[in-house]
């Protein structure tokens, strides 16, 4: 009860206004729906003791760091410089709401409009927003934007185009988000080599838009991708999901072609943290700017003609064009876009491409190991990867996880658990503090499996 | 002033410190003509330019930790330390959410304990603690809905009620699920009008969305009633749970009425805002829609002999819904915000009843000592109660049109002078039902001092030259900030060629 400054001093209040009891002051809700007695739930508790019931329970979660762990699938296993979670957590960061009053939010403005500017750089588009919940809703809503500005101009309209790899579970958002408004999905199929068809990607032409990511579900980096603008033409929108990590050795989809890039912004700022908070990027050209999503932070003056930032373009928003807005967005992941500034200002340009050549020597070298074990095959040989990469093992994946889980050993994940013909296949993550005994651990832990089998 | 973040051009050829890469040249596994020519204009700077730059950048925004912040409808409650605490516990921070169920036990029972609380707090019989933000919460209960009519042959329903003093995101949700809106207004004293509810439901009804409290902070006493209406019309009651600190333990969406509701865990459970997210909107729904909702739920059994991983005698693991409209978010969550709620929920446990009281006690001690000047001061004109209500809930709104007709200040010039006197502004011309409006939403963990003060500061603006009010604010980091100007320039990101000034 530590949280309640007028504890104790309620009938002083109530005197005040002329009132007798706290119950006074609930007695507009009618008899009928009122609560019977208090709420069945545990009695209150003191810091002291949530942080003992915490620690017990989430001491015991694995961490991955505490163990070699080769677990990706779209969310890295990063370092987080220590400055950003300390700096970020200032109260006045913390504990502000959406800068709705621009005069005592410049902070965080100015923040974001420079957030904006390091996404736009490092995709080479000229417009970002302040983040999407996750990389699943930032596709899926690139995607209705897309088909906001194309459907009229296009022959095929309210028709999408999207990478058959797109895993499951952003698919499942992708539907989600598209179901009820109309919006035909088509798949895009690849070939057996995990890179996209591109002569059946010329189905997508007419289309108002295709989705496709760089790297795939596979960890694969197709170099294909950079002539779709040749094969879809000039009228549908190119959606592009990256790992932002690349993109300080692969080329920026923006310069390619992509109309609006999107991806997960995890790796700068935050941690794996169980799936979230964690934030989603959003960049687009200007053809995309007055019906894309989310918030806006624009540069202007103030009264005295002095630099100053406020949110903008806010008529696209629901708290004023209501059911006619671009999204239902409001709340997003500010503070945690906030972290990634911060961290991809640590990092620079260098660090950046630094950090970007460690995961790909990380995978490379993981990726020789491993394969150069008996039984196992890569899927893909002949594919650049980045991050991850996935095998084929003799027997079921599940079985060789939980054999060197056993063993402490976080090995990557079981395809099977997203397409059902891949249940002998793992893919396995890679970032930039795999270590080389992280590796020997991995490949130890799948020789025994595999002599096991024998 | 602060410059920007691109004035910092140090070292070209370094960044942060890294170790060194485990092995080389694996860049030539990557095609020539896939390699990045020029690298991102990131800045250039050292940890401690950095740490000084967002530093300053923190000093000129204004939270919760820095003065009271009435802002109606936001729920803005102190954010316990304790939160960030807890979070920063690498059984959280570095998890995965594709890790094995024998790896998150702890994590499980956190979700497990959070769906059961929020699902008594509400009334209703399940919970899902995946959508991430109020506004994904609300989207995810109409899907549930919609699959609910789909499944018994009635995918006709076509159309969403809301009133029109609704929050702009009850319209926006049901509009991306493909619903049509129909508005209904509200009665002239701002309440639900339940003829024109009647008159508005049909065999085409999918769903009301409505928030009790109203906007206006007032209970709808007749809820029920209206609920009644929609459920013979076959529609389903959605609940926008963002009044939701108002009632606890004192009534609760599934009495009302209600089939469906979102929690605010940002408004409610204290995680914080963030400068505008990350939020967390759980939703929890009546039997009837629990088989729709979005996989996974944590779920559990009775564990054998001395296999409970944390000591309570089950072992916890993800169910998927029978018929489960699929995922919102590709994960399970915002799992962080989940947590920060749950350390939150421990500290009042079945008390949670008092802090809905003192936020309750605190609006209407709020509304009426603003209500009730000292007689001597020469307040230019009074504002107007938004509802003429015995008693609020958690905010209320005020009009300021006397004051904008006797002298031409309007309710956002009150706003920006209440900067100057250290406070964040209330909510601005919201809900637009009342004119000039103005709504204030204490929360519970101010003082009566805080209290006390804030309403005399807001009589010595009434009471202000005009002119001073109008012109405000005058002691921020920027003075009045031109909207219209950003919108017509769109200067969205740095460029060096034109030189910022």
């Amino acid at each position: 009860m530590d949280q309640l400054p007028n504890l104790g001093r309620e009938q002083e209040m109530l005197e005040i206004m002329g009132l007798k009891s706290m119950d006074d002051l609930f007695d507009d809700i009618p008899e009928k729906i009122r609560s019977e007695g208090p709420l069945p739930l545990r009695a209150p508790q003191s810091e002291e003791e949530i942080i003992r019931d915490a620690q017990k329970l989430l001491g015991a979660n694995v961490n991955l760091d505490s163990r070699p762990s080769f677990l990706s699938a779209g969310l890295a296993r990063n370092f987080v410089p220590s400055m950003v979670p300390m700096i970020a957590t200032r109260g006045e960061f913390l504990t502000s709401y959406t800068p709705y009053q621009p005069e005592v939010s410049q902070g965080m403005l100015q923040a974001m409009w420079e957030f904006q500017t390091m996404i736009s750089e490092l995709v080479e588009l000229p417009i970002s927003n302040v983040s999407m919940y996750d990389a699943s809703t930032s596709a899926a809503e690139a995607i209705t934007c897309a088909v906001r500005v194309k459907s009229k101009k296009v022959e095929k309209p309210n028709t999408v185009f999207i990478s058959e790899l797109v895993p499951p579970h952003r698919l499942s958002v992708i539907e989600n988000y598209t179901q009820g408004v109309g919006i035909e999905i088509m798949k895009l199929p690849h070939g057996s080599d995990g890179l996209l068809d591109l002569e059946m990607a010329s189905s997508a032409f007419g289309s108002c838009a295709v989705y496709v990511e760089q790297p795939n579900s596979f960890g694969i980096l197709d170099e294909g991708l950079m002539r779709l603008r040749e094969i879809v033409g000039e009228k549908t929108a190119i959606i592009v999901g990256v790992d932002v990590t690349t993109l300080g050795l692969i080329e920026p989809p923006g310069n390619w072609g992509a109309d609006i890039v999107v991806g997960e912004g995890q790796p700068f700022g935050i941690g794996p943290t169980a799936g979230g908070p964690i934030y989603g990027i959003f960049a687009c050209t200007k053809d995309f700017l007055r019906l894309m999503p989310g918030r806006i932070v624009g540069q202007s003056i103030d009264t005295n003609g002095k630099t100053a930032y406020t949110l903008t373009l806010s008529t696209r928003e629901q708290h004023i064009r209501r059911h006619r807005a671009t999204s239902n967005i409001c709340s997003n992941e500010t503070l945690i876009a906030l972290m990634g500034a911060m961290h991809m200002a640590l990092l620079g340009p260098v660090g950046l491409e630094q950090l970007s050549t460690r995961v790909l020597a990380s995978t490379i070298q993981t990726m020789n190991e491993i394969s150069s074990l008996e039984g196992v095959d890569l899927a893909f040989p002949d594919s650049p990867v980045f991050r991850e990469f996935a095998i084929k093992i003799p027997g079921l994946a599940r079985d060789a996880l939980s054999h060197m889980d056993n063993l402490g050993v976080t090995a990557g994940f079981d395809l099977g658990n997203w397409w059902g013909d891949k249940s002998s296949w793992i893919l396995v993550g890679c970032d930039e503090r795999t270590s080389e005994s992280d590796i020997s651990a991995l490949k130890e832990g799948l020789s025994s499996w595999m002599e096991a089998l024998e | 002033m602060t410059g920007t973040i691109f004035d910092f051009n140090g070292s070209k050829d370094a960044g942060w410190s890294q170790p060194p890469p485990i092995s080389h040249d694996a860049i030539k596994s990557i095609p020539e003509s896939m390699r990045r020519k020029k690298l991102p204009e990131w800045p250039r700077a050292s940890e401690p330019e950095l740490v000084r730059h967002y530093t300053q950048l923190s000093q000129k925004n204004f939270g919760i930790d820095t003065g009271f912040y009435p802002l109606g409808s936001c729920t803005m409650k102190h954010n316990p330390r304790l939160n960030e605490r807890i979070v920063q516990h690498p059984g959280i921070d570095r998890i995965h959410p594709l890790q094995p169920e024998s790896q998150v036990q702890g994590l499980l029972a956190i979700y497990y304990e959070m769906q059961e609380m929020l699902a008594i707090c509400s009334g209703m019989d399940s919970v899902t603690l995946q959508p991430v933000a109020g506004a994904q919460g609300e989207f995810t209960a109409i899907r549930c809905i919609q699959e609910y009519h789909r499944e018994r042959g009635e995918g006709h329903r076509d159309k969403v009620i809301v009133p029109d003093s609704a929050h702009g995101t009850n319209p926006a949700s049901a509009s991306m699920c493909g619903y049509q809106i129909i508005e209904i207004p509200s009665a002239s004293d701002g309440r639900i009008d339940l003829d024109a509810l009647r008159s508005a439901v049909g065999d085409d009804t999918a769903a009301m969305m409505i928030t009790n409290p109203s906007t206006l902070g007032v209970f709808e006493p007749e809820i029920a009633e209206a609920a009644e209406i929609v459920h013979n019309a076959g529609g389903q009651m959605y609940y926008d749970g963002a009044n939701f600190n108002a009632i606890l333990g004192k009534t609760d969406p599934g009495r009302m009425g209600f089939d469906a509701v979102h929690y605010n865990l940002h408004k409610t459970f204290s995680q914080p805002h963030g400068g505008g997210g990350p939020g967390s909107g759980p939703i929890g729904v009546k039997e009837h829609l629990s088989k729709f909702l979005p996989t996974p739920l944590a779920g559990r059994y009775e564990a054998k002999d001395g296999d409970s991983l944390v000591g309570d005698g089950y072992w916890y693991h993800w169910i998927s819904p029978e018929r489960t409209i699929g995922k919102v978010q590709q994960w399970n969550g915002n799992a962080g915000a989940v947590v920060r709620s749950w350390a939150f929920y421990r500290r009042y446990g079945r008390e949670l009843e008092r802090m809905s009281e003192h936020a309750v006690l605190n609006a209407n001690y709020l509304r009426h000592v603003m209500m009730n000047p000292d007689p001597e001061l020469d307040i230019h004109a009074m504002p107007l109660e938004g509802c003429p209500a015995d008693v609020v809930k958690h905010e209320f709104t005020l009009s300021m049109s006397p004051l904008k007709e006797a002298n031409g200040v309007t309710g956002k010039d009150v706003a920006k002078r209440l900067l100057d006197y250290g406070y964040m502004a209330p909510t601005l011309y919201f809900p637009q039902i009342v004119p000039e409006c103005l709504m204030f939403e204490p929360t519970e963990t101010e003082s009566k001092e805080v209290l006390d003060k804030f309403a005399q500061d807001f009589h010595a603006i009434l009471a202000e030259d005009p002119e001073v009010v109008l012109s405000s604010p005058h002691t921020t980091p920027v003075g009045r900030v031109d909207e219209v100007w950003a919108a017509r320039n769109l200067i969205l990101r740095y460029n060096k060629s034109q030189e910022q000034s």
